[in-house]
């Protein structure tokens, strides 16, 4: 077996244009979401934005402040400066369901007229990008008003974020490491059965004394050390895209940046357990694509139909994971996405990302997982047993 | 006395058993071949002798009658056999981004032969073909002949007690196909493993085989060896005899 697999390593790592395509796609998957994130972030920050404003304070400073704001909305692209009262801002913080509001608190003149000093509290939903850019606007602004009227004085803006269910980076890396790691094996799994066959080596492969199960097996073994090579660079994919994160961030008040960044980036403690994630989706995605390579004509044929097959649920579920949890479905549709393998993959590394799941959902998901790629390889096995495939 | 190797009875395979595309690819066929003997398999296309070599070495399963290799039968010692016996098969593919060693030394490996040993073996074998000179370039560079001589190599890398050679000098120049009939002259005189050969090359034929059997839609219409067919049909030669056999054509068919 060691000798199939060394064989299948070796050839393949002369295939410059597959490896090419195993390093550059996890690489190219997520610079590109980096590039395409700073694009949407430079867009919407010109974008207009509604604010909401509660002025509970009744002194000069709070008035001045409020229609300094409210005379210069153009310039603040400020689409609707809505007036609410603390508890409706403080519901629409609990129900996360506002972009901007600017609260002036009841002490704000008292305390500026005290002690040269005081706050301006700004709640943002910093996963919007719209509302995020006007947040910082509203910020330069009531210090610009605050301290170009009294030089001395000095104003203060605390920022509050509206935390989201999960981090777009965390839901980012589950749909992008899911699509990613199902398509990556195609080539290859295309090439080792039913390239097999078109180039006329499979039948001298066949008589050698091993068995059918243990070629099934070295070719799953030298397709996942093939894709580990993947899974690296899915790894420096994630660094890199994480440092564009950071990148962009500078600039962001200090509180308000590694928020940001906390909401955008890839957990780096998560990488090993994405890296397992991976493995799991490769071993159901090698094992799919063998059984598909078993039946089909060519290689062409084989990729075709393991894309077609694997890409239509995949693209379901990894669009289903940025919707919130793929358990909130039932009935039909609620089993057909768990009967994907790789909704395992999904809920196994959002349950430990999120710290919710138990010890036995997640053995659970590995179980499936693990189970649904024995059972094809069997199927595998018994479709490579048939005289078809050689006559 | 004679040391028979592969015995067959009654040997019978049907494709599509019972539907409409049912094709009967042997049909009782009973031959006995003896250790050392190059024994030639002739027939036209679609006579049979692949898929006699097939259920011979395991991939297919007879539909009716026995096969019995080294003694073992086939649908029952299969593994037995297959460490025992080597395949060049008619469409031979061959490895083409591993190098004219390695495609040796990968097959000798996978049926468990030391590493020191397979190493010697390709160089005695690369040097027998006339490819040590390209033995570290990569096969995708090589010619079809070439190409061909590698798959023999490496048909015989494991030192297989019978060889079953499915036209193995098709597509290789004239210098190419006499390296490759000395090969298996040496093989079979100093080394006395059995070679079932298959061709459309009656001369290759004359000049390697000790019997041969022809089959033709199927049955096994003769067996012997060349001058006992030629004299058994009153033949000049042996293509007269294959083609009196095959297409009624000639002295055996007038």
């Amino acid at each position: 077996m060691i000798w199939l697999i060394k064989k299948e390593v070796k050839s393949l790592f002369r295939s410059r244009w597959l490896i090419f395509g195993l390093i550059v796609s996890p690489l190219f998957a997520w610079m590109f979401e980096g590039a395409f994130l700073s694009f949407v972030v430079a867009q919407t920050s010109a974008e207009p934005e509604t604010v909401y404003i509660t002025l509970d304070d009744e002194g000069i400073w709070g008035n001045t402040l409020y229609s300094a704001i409210e005379s210069e909305m153009d310039t603040l692209l400020i689409e609707q400066l809505l007036n609410v009262t603390r508890s409706e801002g403080d519901n629409m913080v609990a129900n996360r369901t506002l972009s901007v509001w600017v609260l002036i608190p009841e002490n704000f003149t008292q305390e500026l007229e005290a002690a040269n000093r005081s706050t301006l509290v700004v709640w943002v939903n910093t996963g919007n990008f719209r509302a995020t850019a006007a947040a910082q606007r509203i910020d330069a602004f009531a210090k610009q008003v605050i301290n170009e009227i009294v030089i001395i004085r000095d104003l203060r803006v605390d920022w509050y974020t509206i935390t989201p269910e999960a981090t777009y980076g965390h839901s980012l890396a589950v749909f992008l490491v899911m699509i990613v790691s199902v398509m990556a094996p195609s080539p290859y799994v295309g090439q080792s059965f039913a390239g097999e066959r078109e180039k006329h080596t499979l039948e001298a492969l066949l008589v050698v004394p091993m068995s059918r199960v243990s070629i099934l097996i070295a070719k799953l073994i030298a397709g996942l050390v093939l894709t580990m090579l993947y899974s690296i660079f899915t790894v420096i994919g994630i660094l890199i895209y994480n440092w564009s994160i950071v990148v962009r961030a500078v600039g962001l008040p200090p509180e308000v940046m590694d928020y940001y960044i906390n909401l955008y980036t890839v957990n780096s403690s998560a990488i090993p357990l994405i890296f397992f994630c991976q493995l799991l989706i490769l071993i159901c995605a090698i094992s799919i694509g063998i059984v598909v390579s078993s039946l089909a004509r060519d290689q062409a044929t084989a990729e075709s139909i393991n894309n077609l097959i694997l890409l239509i649920p995949t693209m379901v579920i990894g669009i289903l994971g940025f919707t919130g949890s793929i358990l909130q479905y039932g009935g039909v549709f609620g089993v057909f996405v768990l009967a994907i393998p790789f909704s395992h993959a999904i809920l196994f590394l959002n349950g430990v990302l999120s710290g919710v799941a138990t010890p036995a959902s997640l053995l659970g998901n590995v179980l499936y997982m693990l189970a649904f790629a024995m059972v094809f390889l069997v199927i595998g096995a018994k479709l490579f047993e048939r005289e078809a495939i050689i006559a | 006395m004679t040391d028979t190797v592969i015995r067959t009875e009654s040997l019978t395979k049907i494709f599509e058993k019972g539907k409409k595309r049912e094709v009967v690819a042997l049909d009782k066929v009973s031959i006995e071949i003896n250790r050392g003997e190059v024994f030639g398999l002739l027939g036209p296309n679609g006579a049979g002798k692949t898929t006699l070599i097939r259920i011979l070495i395991g991939l297919l399963t007879p539909t009716a009658g026995n096969a019995w290799v080294l003694g073992c039968d086939v649908t029952q010692d299969i593994d037995y056999i297959r460490e025992r016996v080597s395949l060049l098969p008619q469409e031979a593919g061959i490895y083409d981004r591993l190098t004219a060693r390695e495609n040796l030394v990968y097959y000798g490996g996978l049926y468990g032969i030391p590493d020191d040993d397979l190493h010697n073996r390709a160089d005695r074998l690369l040097d027998t073909v006339g490819l040590r000179e390209k033995e570290d370039y990569q096969v995708k560079g090589f010619s079809g002949g070439m190409k061909r001589k590698v798959l023999v190599a490496r048909a015989l890398i494991i030192e297989p007690e019978i060889v079953f050679m499915d036209e193995p000098t098709t597509g290789v120049d004239t210098i190419g196909a006499r390296v490759v009939r000395n090969v298996l002259k040496k093989l079979s005189s100093e080394q006395k493993r059995t070679i079932i050969l298959t061709t459309h090359d009656l001369n290759e034929v004359a000049e390697l085989c000790d019997r041969v059997g022809i089959l033709n839609e199927g049955n096994l219409v003769a067996v012997g060896k060349p001058s006992e067919l030629e004299e058994q049909f009153k033949a000049a030669d042996l293509e007269e005899v294959f083609m009196g056999l095959v297409t009624g054509e000639g002295v055996y068919g007038q």
